[in-house]
């Protein structure tokens, strides 16, 4: 029997009368944590210096400019481009016979101005050669399984690699932004050994990345990633430092300390404090987000900014060729706002690259039954788990 | 050929559902329509076209609340020219074999992916110099009422003839013979033949 909701639907209700009766302390932690940021304001050094010497088990946000800085988006140009990439992914699934994964890059070219076009377009692979389906050590001796979140690394990959073609295929003076959804750091890779890091990061991503950037030579292009409805605390996090009595913040000495100042604005969020400081349109300060995957990154470290449109608060990341240009980081800001203007509030090349990529549940069966199918018609054998057949055959 | 306009991506006996290259570049309703097979060159009536999401799932919404004209819209969201799709369908109203036009159903329907071409005045003459296709048209199941689209196709053939009136004139008294007694129907006919 499927999911019973008569025994759900009390439960649904408890849960919106607890939401319910924390709202208004909610309201006033977040009213404090504004406070704190703009009083911080003219504090920027200080609070740097904080930050560096702290040590946290939390991750914080290292602030590159005036922390309750908001900038308006400038004016759009009259031609330029919208690139953008999205995949979406078959996983290897071990009840099946065939060892394989799928991946399917969406992409689309949007031009606007003069002559205005469009290119919308999905490649699908299936990865079926060892080299694929595993990433080996140098001397041969470990190697890991592409699958999982791993997988969702080697789609992050071929996005940037979909989007460093695009960008290349663009005609020379072009003024455009190539977008990407989520996150520019791979995070997940520090999960992962120091091989499979130097295979899809620094060979891999990195590698797109830099393409991206030798095409500055003769185009305007700039790089950015969008993730809406974020849901870091890295900001937060570091008022938490600047609310810290001690000379700097030693997460192991938290356990002893009496005063708490920092919970006054615990469980706020970044995208909760800057809709409390900008106004539709405006950027936040820039910051770089700290993690140890970053320390590979280079010339693309990533930064980031929080962004106020009509409808909520996004998060944009940039490497830090477009961060520390003024007139590139103008771009990124100016474009995305255009963007979610054009798009209901959601960039419209993301959400169109996103439908070329998606991937149904029936897409999903499909895929499977015609390769189940195909190794029939060649007398391969074709040996399935018996949970999978149970799913497929139900019976009482 | 490379006039073509469209190609057949449904298809029945008595008719097919034909895509257009372009966005809302649709024959003109009652036009007459052909596909070269190998077989078989099939002559088609166009009696229904539209414009819709390429997707069942994705409905257009309002954008031009803050445009200047329609077209201003396409230009801000270049990417609807890749998102609409115009259709239109066709009713078989006869076939060609061995440089002879017969008026009634090919013995084979269109293969998918066929290519279609607008008629041009000197094939619509030699294919109107019959109307034993009239036929179809009055029998058929389309969607639009049959009196409106045999005015149309009437209209739109009498255009290239020499003599558009006396063309008229001799459909009108074809059409008599067909609808029989029905007075009302054939008043409706005749009553939409003034272009």
């Amino acid at each position: 029997m499927s999911l019973d909701l008569s025994r759900v639907v009390k439960q649904i209700t408890e849960m919106v009368t607890r939401l319910k009766t924390g709202r208004r302390e909610r309201l006033e932690r977040i009213n404090y944590a504004v406070d704190i940021l703009r009083r911080q304001a003219d504090k920027l050094d200080s609070l740097k210096k904080k930050i560096a010497l702290s040590k946290t088990t939390w991750l914080v946000a290292e602030p590159e400019e005036t922390l309750d800085r908001h900038v308006p988006a400038q004016d759009t140009p009259s031609d330029f481009a919208v690139i953008a990439t999205d995949g979406s992914h078959i996983d290897v699934d071990r009840h099946h016979a065939a060892h394989c994964f799928l991946i399917n890059i969406g992409a689309v070219v949007l031009r606007y101005g003069t002559s205005p076009d469009a290119l919308l377009d999905s490649q699908p692979r299936v990865y079926f050669d060892d080299a694929d389906l595993m990433i080996a050590s140098p001397d041969g001796l470990r190697e890991v399984s592409v699958e999982g979140n791993l997988l969702g690394v080697k789609r992050s990959v071929e996005e940037c690699r979909r989007l460093a073609e695009l960008a290349h295929e663009l005609p020379s003076g072009s003024i455009a932004l190539g977008l990407v959804d989520g996150s520019l750091i791979l995070w997940n890779l520090e999960a992962y050994p120091e091989f499979v890091t130097e295979t899809l990061l620094d060979k891999g991503y990195l590698t797109h990345l830099e393409k991206i950037h030798r095409l500055t030579k003769d185009k305007q292009i700039v790089v950015a990633s969008y993730i809406s409805f974020p849901r870091g605390t890295d900001v937060v996090n570091a008022l938490c430092v600047a609310l810290c009595p001690r000379e700097f913040v030693d997460s192991d000495r938290c356990t002893t300390c009496v005063t708490r100042e920092c919970s006054r604005i615990s469980g706020v969020r970044d995208r909760d404090l800057f809709a409390g400081l900008l106004e539709p349109g405006e950027r936040s300060a820039l910051f770089i987000s700290p993690s140890k995957i970053q320390k590979r990154y280079g010339k693309h470290v990533v930064y980031f900014f929080y962004l106020r449109l009509n409808g909520e608060i996004a998060r944009v990341e940039v490497p830090r060729w477009v961060a520390e240009d003024k007139t590139r980081l103008d771009l990124v800001h100016t474009l995305v706002v255009d963007q979610c203007r054009r798009g209901q509030g959601y960039p419209v090349a993301l959400s169109e690259a996103h439908e070329k990529a998606v991937v149904t549940g029936a897409d999903r069966d499909n895929f499977w039954r015609m390769v189940d199918e195909s190794l029939v018609e060649e007398h391969l054998p074709v040996t399935e788990s018996e949970k999978s057949r149970s799913k497929r055959t139900r019976w009482i | 050929m490379s006039n073509k306009i469209g190609e057949v991506i449904e298809s029945t006996t008595t008719g097919f559902i034909a895509e257009a290259y372009e966005l809302y570049d649709l024959p003109p309703f009652g036009s007459l329509v052909k596909i070269t097979d190998p077989s078989a060159e099939i002559y088609g009536i166009v009696c229904q076209a539209g414009t819709a999401s390429i997707e069942p799932g994705r409905r257009p919404i309002a954008r031009g609340k803050d445009e200047a004209s329609e077209e201003a819209v396409y230009q801000t969201s270049p990417q609807l020219m890749k998102l609409l799709r115009s259709e239109f369908t066709v009713l078989v109203v006869g076939y060609a074999r061995d440089e002879k036009i017969y008026q009634y159903l090919p013995p084979q329907p269109a293969h998918i992916h066929a290519f279609i071409h607008p008629c041009s005045p000197e094939e619509v003459k030699r294919f109107s110099r019959s109307f034993d296709f009239l036929g179809l048209l009055v029998t058929a199941n389309a969607q639009v009422p049959a009196e409106e689209l045999i005015a149309a196709v009437l209209r739109e053939m009498s255009r290239v003839q020499d003599d558009p009136r006396a063309f008229l004139v001799t459909a009108g008294k074809s059409l008599t013979t067909l609808l029989g007694g029905d007075y009302q129907r054939l008043r409706a006919v005749l009553g939409r033949l003034r272009a």
